[in-house]
């Protein structure tokens, strides 16, 4: 029987088609990955079963009957819920009451409450503790607080949007087994994600997304292999990232220098945790690692953004340690930053005034802003970065992801900087757009500047770096030459010693 | 000092404590639900002369407390329209809203200055109760309207922490598009929530101009309106650490004209800055105590919630 | 709500904000007509009466200019705070400090000439005024207190002050139990430049045209908007923002408490209670109305001026003077709406998620 039947399903966007005919076909009871890229619109598709977004054309139906939804209730009310990669939960209440916000009865009885959630979480193995407000949890807890608010509702179909990107691998291994508990339940589990190890432990069949399209629809993940699912998610076998080939190799001068780094977040944990590092003349070196091991807190400490605890860094000899942003800038540090339009760029202000955040100060000799300099900057930016805008005194949130990324690394190039720190340049950006990025910054590397370049894509990292570092819990973990670094080796570091047999 | 100024003066406490509490609990809820209202000192000056209004026209306090709650109902409904359906600055729309009822009452009040009083809400029949030493005329001697501001105060608790319905409220001013894919109506929550502030802020506004100030004149709210928004902070938003202040800063008020009397060499107006200044002592300590964990404020309180496709 | 609901449109509606203003003008127009014919008064009259007292001779020029003087200082200094996303809720305050520390000046130095106390006494309203709008800075530069909550009570605290100085030890013995300061020295007073209008005029307008210029052109200005465009986006361009967030909100107190140094040594002449009048709440509208931004904030002082010179004159034909209070407020929500409306468009909403959500 089948508990999820999407035919034909389109989704477009001003700009962008996210699903173009997707389909898919889920066995009740089963556990079904959906795989792809980034971009291939797994998302958009999860999010149009969900009642999310309305899809443009194709049919939606649950257990044999057509449905039409038109808001994330209506599909909650069918039994579909989701588990989105951000979770949403109210910090000051309790995991009882975030469970039952929106599905309780009319009188909150808080033990009684409390009870039926325990007895609930106990039926999957979910442990967790119902009175304890969800702002001391662990994102592994709050993770399973968000499927007991989908198992509250009764939801027969479960998406778990990439649900091991934020977890520990003991975190995730409990995920796997608290998903085999809800299929033996007779329920319908979606598993979106892009590892094939865990696909393959966690799940019974697999469809693969593609350009928004279904390329590969409900194969039994026992036939998967790795080069078989690459070649279906990229699509043909040339277009998997090839290695660069350096034309002129890099020095062994450290430009970049870090020494025994420690960070620590605002509740004291170490996000960064006696990291050491260099990057050296004309170098790119890779930060590999899951997501929320300290990659962004390490960047932000070196561009000097977060205060740190302890430890050295030095750019070309230059101490910078407890300098701010600008003399960094000065020393000639460039920063292109994980969050491109919250950090790296003002939203409400101009393409020109966004052009010159580095800039400005030099921009004409007194107080003033010399406004026929910031203009021709801005406008030779945007000609020799090809980015497309509407205006130059126009607001640039209007601009696409790809040409704000565009706008944002030329800008940091223009420094002309020795170093430049790129966290996850290319996500989130079309093909084109992820070629443009890639090139610049091999281009820079072969110019002379150190990059760092911090990245969740390990194809982007094991294509163009010359180094690769994996970063676990704040910790290097591993280190690997260019020509040692493979997948495999790379990705079980990643996932830690423990599971590099299961990789 | 005797027995008789001592229970004068706690008998005052609990008047001003009930006028300050009402208008706090409306801003309370509000604010529960996300939805900041800096139009208490209108809506109070609205409610009163609708009081005053309905007194004039048909004697009855009962009468006048809901045509008070109505008039500032309505009123809280502008900023409800402006600065929750349509999504405006909360901090604009609320000041406006002071002006605009500071104003509207004015010109509505204009013929009602300097009439003599009409009439007071009464007390409860307790009956013998009321003649009990010391206790009597503090608790059982009061208008009823304190009893309605404990029992509003009760309600309010209850279906904040209680209530299907106060979990929603709750969650709409914690995150608004958390409580929204909750199913939980933001729009709905938060304009109800606005609305029932008014109202509440309305009833104080009455019990000020029938029992406390006697009367009808412009700017009678003199300030009082803003002491509630303090209180709001000084409770950490929870309806009975809110009781508690307003009985503080309520005895402050009764303190004041009585402390050359019990020979207090300090003015009373300094005394009279006492609530803004500890409110602004109990905000620093806040700010320093949520270094470690979150915050007592509504996270979204001050954000508009527009629920947009990507 | 009532099935219909907001989406954006793809273009903003051409005009801008002086469309959003001009529309809460006439929004304001036609509900304070109602308002005044419900209460038995013809609008037309009443209107045609106020347009005339404020702009229909020299000195009703000079009455409106008078009062857009303190409504256009303190909506630059909301509007200073304001292009940071910083609110300034204590223009009102801050006024009232700036009188206060003119006051002093002039009692500390009562034979000093005019050439010397007046600017001693502007220098000293400056002061004061920034010297309140400091703990609420720092407070939220190194606490994150906010400063809303924080510059609405130092509002009330301020006014006690000056209520306990004219009441007690600054009263003027001779004022026969009038709350009030004695009158300042004759030589303390702005020299006048036509009608009632004095230099004051003059130093608000620089002020106002200065700060229109350097906050859109200066490399100050430029910081000031980045931070108020995204607090990350400032600190990752090396903008230190504590420091940034005292220095501005400490400057907008200071400009607010220049008006009030102006209204102390130009139209008071003497410190009272009554000293800012409600401009500093007025000015957060006008602030509103200009979008935050100084170069704005003149045009909607004098519009504001008007009105409220306008409220004044027609209380003798028994028009109570509140209708100016109701017609700014009305202006505010009007235009409010309307720029909400420019950038938005009314649709059928097509969920039905309120269905479900009051079950």
């Amino acid at each position: 029987m089948l508990a999820v039947e999407l035919q034909g399903i389109w989704k477009r966007f001003p700009g962008v088609i996210a699903n173009a005919g997707a389909s898919l076909a889920v066995q009740a009871g089963s556990v079904h990955a959906v795989l792809g890229e980034n971009g291939a619109g797994k998302t958009t598709l999860m999010n149009v079963l969900a009642g999310v977004y309305r899809a443009d054309e194709g049919s939606v139906k649950l257990y044999g009957q057509e449905r039409r939804f038109s808001s994330p209730a209506d599909a909650i009310g069918a039994g579909v819920a989701m588990v989105h990669q951000e979770f949403r939960l109210i910090p000051t209440f309790t995991v009882a009451e975030n469970v039952a916000l929106g599905a309780s009865p009319m009188m909150l009885r808080k033990r009684e409450m409390e009870q039926q959630v325990a007895d609930l979480a106990d039926r999957f193995g979910l442990h967790t503790d119902p009175g304890r407000e969800v702002w001391n949890l662990s994102m592994g807890e709050r993770q399973r607080v968000e499927i007991l608010k989908a198992l509250w509702r009764d939801a027969k179909i479960l998406i778990l949007d990439e649900p091991t990107a934020v977890l520990t691998p003991d975190e995730a291994d409990e995920l796997g087994r608290i998903v085999a508990a809800m299929a033996a339940d007779d329920r319908s589990i979606i598993f979106i994600s892009h590892k094939l190890g865990e696909v393959t432990r966690f799940c019974d069949e697999a469809t693969v997304l593609r350009g928004g399209a279904t390329v590969a629809s409900s194969l039994p993940v026992e036939t998967l292999n790795a080069g078989m699912l690459a070649e279906l998610m990229v699509g043909e076998s040339t277009a998997v990232s090839q290695r660069r080939v350096r034309t002129n190799p890099a020095t062994d001068t450290a430009v970049l220098a870090v020494e025994n780094l420690t960070v620590r977040d605002l509740h004291g944990i170490a996000t960064v945790d006696g990291v050491s590092l260099q990057v050296n003349e004309g170098e790119i070196l890779g930060i590999a690692g899951v997501a929320g091991n300290g990659q962004r807190p390490l960047a932000d400490a070196v561009a000097g953004l977060v205060d740190t605890e302890s430890g050295s860094i030095q750019l070309a000899g230059e101490a910078l340690s407890g300098t701010g942003p600008k003399a960094r800038i000065a020393a000639g540090l460039a920063y292109v930053p994980e969050d491109r339009l919250g950090v790296g760029l003002a939203p409400k202000l101009t393409v020109t005034e966004n052009a010159i955040i580095r800039s400005y100060g030099t921009t004409g000799s007194g107080p003033m802003v010399d406004r026929a300099i910031a203009r021709d900057q801005c406008e030779s930016l945007v000609d020799q970065y090809n980015v497309k805008i509407g205006g130059v005194d126009r607001p640039i949130a209007g601009l696409s992801g790809g040409n704000l990324q565009r706008l944002l690394v030329g800008r940091e190039l223009a420094t002309e900087p020795k170093v430049l720190i790129a966290a996850q340049p290319t996500r989130g950006l079309d093909v084109q757009g992820v070629k443009a990025i890639q090139d610049v910054l091999v281009a820079q590397a072969e110019a002379g500047v150190s990059i760092l370049l911090i990245s969740e894509d390990l194809d982007e990292l094991l294509a163009l770096s010359d180094r690769v570092m994996v970063m676990r819990e704040g910790q290097v973990t591993a280190e690997f030459e260019a020509s040692q670094a493979t997948r495999a080796l790379v990705g079980a570091a990643m996932a830690g010693s423990a599971h590099q047999e299961a990789s | 000092m005797n027995e008789v100024t001592i229970v004068g003066l706690l008998v005052d406490v609990i008047a001003f404590g009930v006028l300050l509490y009402l208008a706090a609990l409306g801003e309370l809820v509000a604010e529960k639900a996300g939805v900041l209202n800096l139009g208490v000192e209108g809506m109070m000056a609205i409610g009163g002369v609708a009081a005053f209004w309905s007194g004039v026209q048909f004697g009855s306090p009962l009468v006048g407390l809901i045509v008070a709650g109505i008039a500032a109902g309505l009123l809280a409904l502008v900023h409800a329209l402006v600065a929750v359906v349509l999504g405006a600055d909360q901090v604009v729309s609320g000041l406006a809203l002071t002006i605009f009822g500071l104003g509207l009452s004015a010109f509505l009040g204009k013929e009602y200055v300097s009439l003599p009083p009409v009439e007071q809400f009464g007390t409860l029949p307790l009956g013998s109760l009321r003649e009990l030493r010391i206790i009597g005329p503090i608790l059982f001697d009061q208008p009823w309207v304190a009893w309605l501001a404990a029992a509003l105060g009760f309600l309010t608790w209850f279906v904040l922490e209680r209530t299907r319905v106060g979990l929603g409220l709750r969650a709409v001013g914690e995150n608004a598009a958390t409580a929204d894919a909750a199913g939980q109506s933001v729009t709905v929550t938060r304009v109800a929530a606005v609305v029932v502030g008014g109202v509440l802020a309305g009833f104080s506004g009455a019990f000020l101009v029938l029992n406390l100030a006697k009367g009808w004149t412009e700017g009678v709210t003199a300030g009082r309106g803003w002491i509630a928004v303090a209180l709001v902070i000084f409770g950490a938003w929870r309806p009975g650490r809110t009781a508690i202040g307003a009985l503080l800063f309520g005895g402050l008020l009764a303190l004041e004209p009585r402390l050359q009397t019990f020979g207090v060499e300090v003015s009373p107006i300094l005394v009279s800055m006492l609530p803004y200044a500890i409110t602004i002592g109990v905000l620093v300590v806040f700010s320093i105590q949520s270094r470690h964990r979150p915050s007592a404020a509504p996270a979204a309180i001050g954000r508009a919630y527009r629920r947009e496709e990507r | 709500m009532f099935g219909l609901s907001l989406a954006k449109r793809d273009e903003p509606l051409w005009g801008g904000q002086t469309r959003s203003v001009l529309t809460g003008v006439l929004i304001a127009l036609v509900l304070g007509a109602l308002l005044l014919w419900l209460n038995g008064n013809d609008p037309v009259e009443v209107y045609l009466k106020m347009a005339e007292s404020a702009f229909g001779s020299k000195r009703a020029i000079s009455n409106t200019l008078t009062r857009a003087v303190p409504l256009g200082l303190a909506g630059l200094a909301v509007a200073v705070a304001g292009s940071m996303g910083l609110w300034n809720i204590g223009a009102e305050g801050q006024i009232i400090a700036g009188a206060i520390a003119g006051a002093w000046v002039a009692r500390v130095l009562p034979d000093a000439g005019g050439a010397v106390l007046i600017p001693l006494m502007l220098i000293g309203a400056v002061v004061g005024g920034g010297l309140l709008a400091l703990l609420p800075a720092v407070a939220r530069a190194r606490l994150g207190v906010n400063e809303i909550i924080t510059t609405l009570m130092l509002n009330e605290i301020i006014l006690r002050v000056v209520r306990y100085l004219v009441n007690g030890a600054w009263k003027d013995p001779l004022s026969l139990g009038f709350p009030q300061a004695p009158a300042l020295p004759a030589q303390a007073a702005l020299p006048g430049l036509f009608e009632r209008s004095n230099i004051g005029l003059l130093i608000a307008a620089a002020v106002l045209a200065a700060f229109g210029v350097y906050s859109a052109r200066s490399k100050w200005g430029y910081e000031l908007r980045l931070a108020g465009s995204s607090e990350k986006t400032a600190q990752y361009a090396g903008i230190s923002l504590k420091r940034k967030i005292v220095t501005v909100l400490t400057l907008s107190g200071a400009i607010a408490g220049l008006a009030g140094g102006i209204e102390l040594t130009g139209s008071s002449n003497r410190l009272v209670e009554g000293v800012a009048n409600g401009w500093g709440f007025a000015g957060i509208i006008v602030a509103a109305l200009a979008l935050m931004r100084p170069s704005g904030v003149a045009a909607v002082a004098v519009a504001f001026g008007a009105v409220q010179v306008g409220g004044l004159a027609i209380q003798t034909t028994g028009v109570p003077s509140s209708i100016a209070s109701i017609l700014q407020a009305l202006i505010l929500f009007g235009a409010l709406a309307a720029g909400v409306f420019s950038q938005y468009r009314l649709v059928r909403a097509n969920s039905t998620s309120m269905a479900v959500a009051s079950v």
